[in-house]
């Protein structure tokens, strides 16, 4: 027994709760109250018009129905009228869709009517001043949602501002909107700037701020913003709506990396000089950057009229050409090198000096040129010009003179 | 062509040999390694020292021409060592003399007062003598007379000795006489020497010259005969203007002079060479001159020699009857030798007084 009453109580709950939210149901008295005459009363599109009341010709009063249209027109329903019991009623079908008014009572100037619907949801209801001439057609809400970026090439890090806007392009009232904004999880929600969206939108040409929110870049690459969904309902229908915004598309910039930065300048001491001269080319080396370089390699290219003859320390000869091997420059590293060379042959020369570095990132080359260097005739090139046997009789002569002189000097010397 | 044998004996001698064998070379500096000796005649120089620094100062003579006679570095003056040396390596000496091949004469040349030259000179000269029939004839370089007692008497017996060693003349020279030839005690000495070993060559070249008048050896022989054995050396250089009469004068007088000497009252025989261009050389002038000088001291040999385009030069060869500076230098030498023995006295004396030390013979310390 004690079971049946818990079942019973349960169903009872269960009806209760069924009848007391959701859509009217058949057989429901929706109003009972006075309309004017020329005054109306709509349910969802179908409007019902006091056209008269009681006339003198007459003890019935006269009311008519009509069906709203999209397009703005009405169509005028067939209905029929009965009168029973002395009660006055006009009943309108279609399909299992049934009103019926009973005339309660009727005056010159109004009249109480009882509406009763049958197999009607009514999403939409109420007395009209006007009646048809100022009925409103009900139909579904259009919501447009538009997701826009503040800038959408960003680099890791920055912050982007995203508003989502919306406009009912509809021609219903789109009601209980709610938002969910499409964040994803390539970026960071930063921030709500705005949140407070309607949440009831009437038909307009005019877009709604409906969400103002900031989300952080945190990873390189092409992301696409996920797109806002709307979720809405009609003011006559009891349908969920749903409106997508358009997908963004992102491109986050990958983080520029520090590398480090060789610079490198060769000066000389002169630029004119004679064959047998020396000349010194200095070399300086700067790392710009506060990253170290790796593997560094100097190569200086040795002019065709010099001779590599001597260098600063740290230059190494390998396969007899002067080269400078560091395994690192530190952030900011300035470094100088000499190199002295002999002038050879009568020309113009200038140094080239090539050098490789890894960056952190990648091997640069690079290479530099030195000021032109000009040779011309040594002071005794001259020499040269005559034949040996010039150079070899004063130099016989001599050492047959000193020959003879130390002879000599030997005789004199005990 | 004559065969000529100098020596030179002693840091003096070896000296004088040394500017001889630099003239001959012509001179310079550096002529010994481009030039050849213009002797007239066949030289051969011997240097003799027993300090091997005289020998290497030697410049101009040549290393085989230069005789070490290991005693030391020197003798110290001491003559008396010097004779025993001498004696000790005169076979040395005159083993190299006799290679040398055969003289016509010699010239031996010293100082009289130091140690090697004034005690090897005369034994020297002696030995030659007796081995060898060609003249000899001794150069002897006098003191500084202040140069000390010992000098001066070494001075006294070298010149002595050497009269009694039987050499065929004497030819002074004479320091004291010659010490303004330089600023300073070196360059005096350069000076001298310089200026002995001129007439040393002037004289060699008139023995052996084809001249306008003719001397020879026999001359020279001849004039070196004369007087007392002693002779001594006069020079002069003309020039265009100066008549060639004056420059015969200048030769014989005291600035031309090696000896200090009164030439028309001390000399007993005269040789007069006249060398330079004819055009200065006048017979009658030269005659005139040499007509007076032989007027006094009795007879004058004179020979000619001419060089184109030269200024004349005189060389006069004069020995001495008598020489009042070598008294003078004897005197100065036997009070030197009275000193030197007053001297020994007194160190003898010091010695005696020196018994004091005797006092402690026999005793030992007592602790």
């Amino acid at each position: 027994m004690k079971k049946n009453h818990i079942l019973v109580t349960i169903i009872l709950f269960l009806v209760t709760l069924f009848l007391s939210i959701g859509p009217v149901s058949a057989d429901e008295m929706i109003y009972s109250e006075q309309i004017d005459k020329g005054d109306g009363y709509q349910i969802n599109n179908y409007v019902i018009h006091l056209t008269n009341t009681i006339t003198i010709t007459g003890i019935y009063p006269e009311i008519d129905f009509y069906e709203l249209k999209s397009d703005g027109s009405s169509l005028e329903l067939d209905s029929q009228t009965t009168l029973k019991n002395d009660k006055f009623y006009i009943t309108f079908e279609k399909g299992t869709e049934k009103i019926k008014i009973e005339v309660e009572n009727a005056t010159l100037s109004h009249v109480i009517l009882n509406i009763e619907i049958i197999d009607i949801i009514v999403e939409y209801k109420t007395p009209v001043d006007g009646g048809i001439s100022n009925a409103k057609y009900i139909g579904e809400p259009n919501l447009i949602l538009t997701k826009s970026v503040d800038k959408t090439s960003v680099d890791v890090g920055e912050v982007i501002r995203v508003t989502i806007k919306a406009k009912n392009t509809g021609n219903g009232v789109a009601k209980r909107i709610n938002i969910d904004r499409g964040l994803t999880p390539d970026f960071t929600f930063k921030s709500d700037i705005y949140t407070s969206y309607p949440t009831e939108l009437d038909v307009s040409n005019k877009e709604t701020e409906m969400f103002i929110y900031e989300i952080q870049a945190t990873k390189a690459g092409t992301f696409q913003l996920g797109p806002a969904i709307a979720t809405y309902y009609s003011s006559v229908f009891d349908d969920e709506y749903t409106s997508k915004s358009e997908s963004l598309t992102i491109t986050v910039a990958e983080e520029p990396i520090e590398t480090s930065e060789i610079k490198l300048s060769v000066s000389t001491d002169k630029t004119k000089l004679k064959r047998g001269d020396t000349v010194k080319f200095k070399v300086n080396v700067e790392n710009l950057k506060d990253v170290t370089a790796s593997n560094i390699r100097i190569e200086p290219i040795i002019p065709k009229n010099l001779t590599y003859v001597s260098g600063s320390e740290e230059i190494d000869i390998i396969n007899e050409k002067p080269i400078i091997q560091v395994s690192s420059y530190g952030g900011y590293y300035k470094a100088e090198y000499l190199l002295t060379f002999k002038a050879d042959q009568i020309g113009n020369d200038n140094l080239i000096v090539k050098w490789t570095y890894n960056n952190g990132v990648e091997e640069i080359s690079d290479n530099t040129t030195s000021e032109m260097v000009f040779i011309s005739q040594g002071d005794f090139d001259f020499l040269a010009q005559f034949p040996i046997y010039v150079y070899i009789t004063p130099i016989i002569i001599i050492l047959a003179l000193a020959g003879w002189f130390y002879w000599r000097s030997r005789q004199f010397r005990i | 062509m004559l065969n000529v044998l100098i020596i030179g004996v002693g840091q003096c001698g070896n000296r004088i040999l040394d500017a001889i064998n630099k003239e001959a070379f012509g001179g310079g500096r550096f002529s010994k390694y481009y030039s050849s000796q213009k002797f007239a005649s066949r030289v051969e120089t011997i240097a003799i020292n027993t300090a091997i620094n005289d020998l290497k100062e030697m410049r101009n003579t040549k290393a085989k021409d230069r005789i070490h006679i290991p005693n030391l570095h020197g003798l110290g003056a001491n003559r008396i060592l010097g004779k025993k040396c001498f004696n000790d390596n005169k076979d040395l000496i005159m083993r190299n003399i006799s290679e040398r091949g055969d003289f016509d004469v010699a010239f031996v040349i010293s100082s009289s007062s130091g140690g090697t030259g004034s005690s090897f000179s005369p034994p020297l000269v002696k030995e030659l003598k007796e081995i060898y029939d060609f003249p000899v004839y001794s150069i002897m370089v006098l003191p500084f007379r202040e140069e000390g007692t010992i000098y001066l008497q070494n001075s006294a017996f070298s010149i002595k000795e050497m009269r009694q060693s039987g050499s065929d003349g004497m030819i002074l020279a004479d320091n004291q006489y010659l010490k303004n030839a330089g600023s300073n005690i070196q360059s005096a000495y350069d000076g001298i020497n310089k200026m002995i070993a001129e007439r040393i060559l002037f004289l060699l070249e008139a023995l052996d010259s084809e001249m306008m008048l003719v001397t020879d050896l026999g001359d020279f022989k001849t004039v070196m005969s004369g007087g007392d054995g002693i002779a001594t050396i006069g020079y002069a250089k003309g020039d265009a203007k100066t008549p060639i009469r004056t420059t015969i004068r200048e030769s014989i007088s005291p600035n031309g002079l090696l000896f200090s000497s009164n030439v028309y009252e001390e000399a007993s025989r005269a040789m007069i060479i006249l060398r330079g261009d004819q055009k200065y050389l006048s017979i009658d002038d030269i005659s005139a001159e040499i007509d007076k000088l032989s007027s006094h001291i009795g007879h004058v040999f004179k020979g000619v020699i001419i060089r184109n385009g030269e200024t004349p030069k005189v060389l006069s060869v004069l020995t001495l009857e008598s020489t009042v500076e070598l008294e003078k230098l004897y005197a100065l030498a036997v009070e030197a030798i009275h000193i030197e023995k007053d001297k020994r006295k007194r160190v003898a004396l010091q010695n005696e007084t020196d018994t004091t030390f005797s006092m402690i013979d026999g005793l030992e310390p007592e602790y």
